[in-house]
């Protein structure tokens, strides 16, 4: 093993002055040399400038070595994003004037339920090598992804990533973005590819000019204020009603993305079985189609019960472990659909307080005027 | 005017975009900290990032992604394509080399999108370093890469860091147009035609993924080798300009031209084409006798740091002395201009910056600074992905014709003598041969042969010459629908 701060050498005791001389001078060249090798064996790796500051506050350049750290969150929600993939990939060069890539180091890893993260710092690295890049991805699906070095909306540097206390803001993936472009933004290797191959059809339709056919516009924009399903119900809501102590992976469900008239949020419990999750999805439609969906829901899913407890219509429904919960808010043309399992809500009552809390949100979000118009 | 109000008036006189570029370089600037106080010589694209992006975009405006289409690989450039780790090691092994963030490295099943591929070549041609020395043409002597000859400090440096292991650089290198063909060149034109045609005529599926991925690299590699004629540095026999310190230790010399290129744009901020250039044979991509190849265009449009004009005396009847003929700046520079602090700026006709020039001491002297250097890239990028994407259209540009009526017939265009092969496709993607026959030169009409009575598509591959002489594949496809 080696010592880097090893000084000492043993050397047999001088028997004359000029033993004591040349003694001296062996030991001093010894102490250079050994010095020299243990720093070098010792040193940091040669790495360049990082082109990120080293807190979002300060002006001193960070370190491409790290180590790094920051939260994810909901650009619209604020709310943390937890099990998010944090990828990080150190690029390493070796060669003078003419060079090539010496390998890369990377980190797989993912938010905890606050939505935190940490990137240890690049271990010990082969000798002529130096690290030259570190680049940053978060990724979770139904989300754009999020790179420390670019952005995705107009491909240009991204100036504002820091190595610790990094803020990344994923905002929700919406129907009209295009997957070619967003295969491309994420790269590549195992993990990521793991995580978006599903992608890969969408993306290659696009390139044939078969573009997925949806409304290309911002999810919960419709007439008003902004909305989304997010918004509507929070992990604390969950904890108070239905006392639950675990924590949550949140985000939208990774059936349907996002459009301009419907939304969803996933509460996967952590380390917990289905019958602990909570999805909630929210429609935001005309009127008239609001009905129509509310009684496609009422009539399509199983052991429905009407109850007209919550809005101006709502229905019960439930299939072994999950319990649902729907309603509509005719005048605001708004349809909200609960599922939360048996373990979550031990009781139709949990499904229906939850179904009050996000109503009564609505209500907050979308005020009616007078006359009747939100 | 003092020299505040004069900085004032060039600040007032920017327009806004310019205004951006000069806060995006000074933020390079600052990236590039560790080199603040060197001078600014210029050399080629990074790899990784630049030229994988100048690939993607060549891609991306091609044919090939209906090419690909075509000929059953469905998903174009985002067909998973697989080449097993066992079968190539190699190349699996300098891919594990790059950062997967950059798009061209497989997963642990040596599985990738086909562009991801194309990538992968591009990256990978400058493996080992070695082989980036042949990725320089100066079109004016005809020769590529030199070891230029450096300071007596700096062979010192050199000694001592050669000592402690630092990789020796080739005295000389092969020219680019020649290092394309070289049969040193693993991704040479003729691997590219030999995965290509098996990507069209081996039986299985897997096979035909592995040689097409295989096709791709070594496309890749070559559209690399054309890209690096787009930095004047290595079209104007200046190397030398590959030895400036970038930051990460002694042994990081390179290029301030290269890193702004790779943080101005990286991979992903490379723009499309600005056109798309169509010539009749692969070396006139690179250099042409009209003087349109790329090498041509940039070598007499743009100086690197040390071919500039010379110093000289600041007097109004005073002509800069030229280390090359081209670009040849004005007759009568704006000496007043620069005076100032900021100096004054050569620029060409669309307006780019060429070189700024500052009077001091009575003495005018030119340099590159970071703003023009990145005018400079802004400018070249586009040329740079029109000419690869006209060389990538180039090596797809074989097209056969299929018609299916009482018989099969295939036939072509511009077609020198060769061989013709046809094949079919059962459900299961098995890839039969119907035929083989000789083609004559300049013959149109190819082959017949009876139609099959059982298959999904049928398949023509050519290998043979083009009107030019040039080697060419050309393939046809067509479904059968029953």
């Amino acid at each position: 093993m080696l010592v880097c701060n090893a000084r000492g050498l043993l050397i047999r005791p001088p028997t004359s002055v000029a033993d004591l001389f040349v003694a001296r001078l062996v030991a001093r060249l010894a102490i250079v040399i050994a010095a020299g090798a243990a720093l070098g064996a010792c040193a940091l790796p040669a790495t360049r400038t990082a082109p990120f500051r080293e807190r979002p506050d300060a002006a001193d350049a960070g370190s491409l070595v790290g180590p790094f750290d920051g939260r994810v969150a909901d650009t619209t929600t604020k709310a943390p994003i937890a099990g998010a993939l944090v990828y990080g990939a150190w690029t390493l060069e070796r060669g003078t004037a003419l060079t090539e890539p010496a390998g890369a180091k990377e980190f797989v890893g993912s938010t905890d339920a606050a939505g935190y993260y940490k990137v240890p710092e690049l271990g010990v690295l082969p000798r002529g090598v130096r690290v030259t890049e570190f680049t940053l991805l978060v990724y979770k699906r139904g989300y754009i992804a999020y790179r420390s070095d670019r952005r995705f909306a107009d491909l240009g540097p991204r100036m504002d990533f820091a190595q610790h206390g990094n803020q990344v803001l994923l905002e929700r993936w919406r129907t009209e973005l295009s997957h070619a472009r967003h295969l491309r933004f994420v790269g590549s290797g195992t993990a990521v590819a793991a995580l978006t191959a599903w992608e890969l059809a969408d993306a290659s339709a696009e390139l044939d000019g078969k573009r997925q056919q949806g409304e290309d516009l911002r999810p919960g924009r419709g007439e008003g204020q902004y909305v989304v399903a997010a918004q509507l119900l929070t992990e604390a809501d969950i904890k108070k009603r239905t006392r639950y102590d675990g924590g949550f992976e949140t985000g939208p469900l990774a059936d349907e993305p996002d459009t301009a008239s419907y939304s969803s949020q996933h509460f996967k419990a952590l380390g917990r079985p289905e019958a602990w999750d909570i999805a909630l999805r929210m429609w935001r439609l005309e009127p008239g189609k609001a009905q129509d969906r509310y009684e496609e829901l009422l009539s399509q899913l199983p052991n429905t019960v009407e109850k007209d407890e919550v809005a101006s219509r709502s229905f019960q429904a439930s299939e072994g472990e999950i319990r649902g919960y729907g309603y509509l808010d005719a005048p605001r043309g708004i349809v909200v659909f609960i599922n939360c399992g048996s373990n979550q809500c031990t009781s139709p009552d949990d499904a229906t307080a939850l179904a009050r809390i996000t109503y009564d949100r609505i209500k907050q979000l979308l005020p009616m005027a007078l006359g009747g118009k939100p | 005017m003092s020299a505040g109000t004069a900085r004032a008036t060039v600040r007032a006189s920017l327009t806004p975009r310019r205004r951006r570029r000069r806060a995006l370089a000074a933020a390079l600037g600052a990236a590039l900290l560790g080199t603040a106080l060197a001078p600014r010589p210029a050399r080629a694209w990074e790899a990784a990032t630049t030229h994988a992006g100048l690939a993607e975009q060549a891609a991306l405006a091609s044919r090939l992604h209906k090419r690909l289409v075509s000929l059953g690989f469905t998903g174009g450039l985002f067909e998973p394509l697989t080449i097993p780790p066992a079968d190539a090691p190699a190349l699996l092994g300098a891919l594990r080399l790059v950062s997967p963030t950059h798009g061209a490295v497989p997963d642990a099943r040596g599985r990738q999108a086909a562009l991801g591929w194309l990538a992968a070549g591009a990256v990978l041609a400058d493996v080992p370093a070695a082989h980036g020395a042949n990725h320089f043409f100066d079109p004016l002597t005809g020769r590529g890469w030199q070891m230029p000859e450096r300071g007596a400090i700096d062979r010192l440096s050199d000694a001592v860091r050669g000592a402690l292991g630092r990789a020796a650089l080739p005295a000389r290198g092969v020219p680019a147009p020649d290092w394309i063909i070289s049969r040193d060149n693993p991704f040479n034109l003729d691997a590219f035609a030999s995965q290509y045609a098996k990507a069209v005529s081996a039986p299985t599926p897997g096979e035909r993924s592995r040689h097409m991925a295989a096709a791709l690299v070594a496309a890749g590699a070559i559209l690399h080798t054309l890209g690096d004629l787009g930095s004047p540095s290595r079209v104007r026999g200046d190397a030398l300009a590959h030895f400036e310190p970038l930051g990460g230790g002694p042994d990081d010399l390179g290029s301030r031209f290269e890193r702004i290129a790779a943080l101005a744009h990286g991979r992903l901020g490379i723009p499309g084409p600005s056109r798309v250039i169509t010539r009749a044979r692969l070396r006139d991509y690179f250099t042409a006798k009209d003087g349109t190849g790329l090498a041509d265009l940039v070598a007499r449009s743009y100086y690197s740091p040390n071919t500039l004009p010379a110093p000289m005396r600041a007097s109004s009847d005073a002509t800069p002395v030229l280390a090359r003929p081209t670009p040849a700046p004005p007759r009568r520079l704006n000496l007043m201009a620069a005076s100032r602090d900021e100096g004054s700026v050569l620029r060409d006709v669309k307006g780019t910056c060429l070189a700024r020039y500052r009077v001091e001491h009575n003495v005018v002297a030119f340099s590159i600074d970071d703003e023009c250097m990145l005018e400079q890239v802004d400018a070249l990028l586009p040329e740079v992905v029109a000419y690869e994407t006209g060389l990538l259209d180039f090596l797809l540009r074989g097209e056969l014709q299929i018609n299916i009526g009482g018989e099969l017939a295939v036939s072509g265009k511009g077609l020198g003598a060769g061989s013709i092969e046809v094949f079919v496709d059962d459900d299961r993607g098995v890839r039969t041969k119907l035929t083989t026959a000789a083609v004559a030169a300049g013959a149109e009409a190819l082959v017949r042969v009876a139609a099959p009575a059982a298959g999904v598509r049928v398949i023509a591959l050519y290998r043979g010459t083009d009107p030019s002489g040039e080697p060419l594949i050309a393939v046809g496809a067509m479904p059968l629908t029953r």
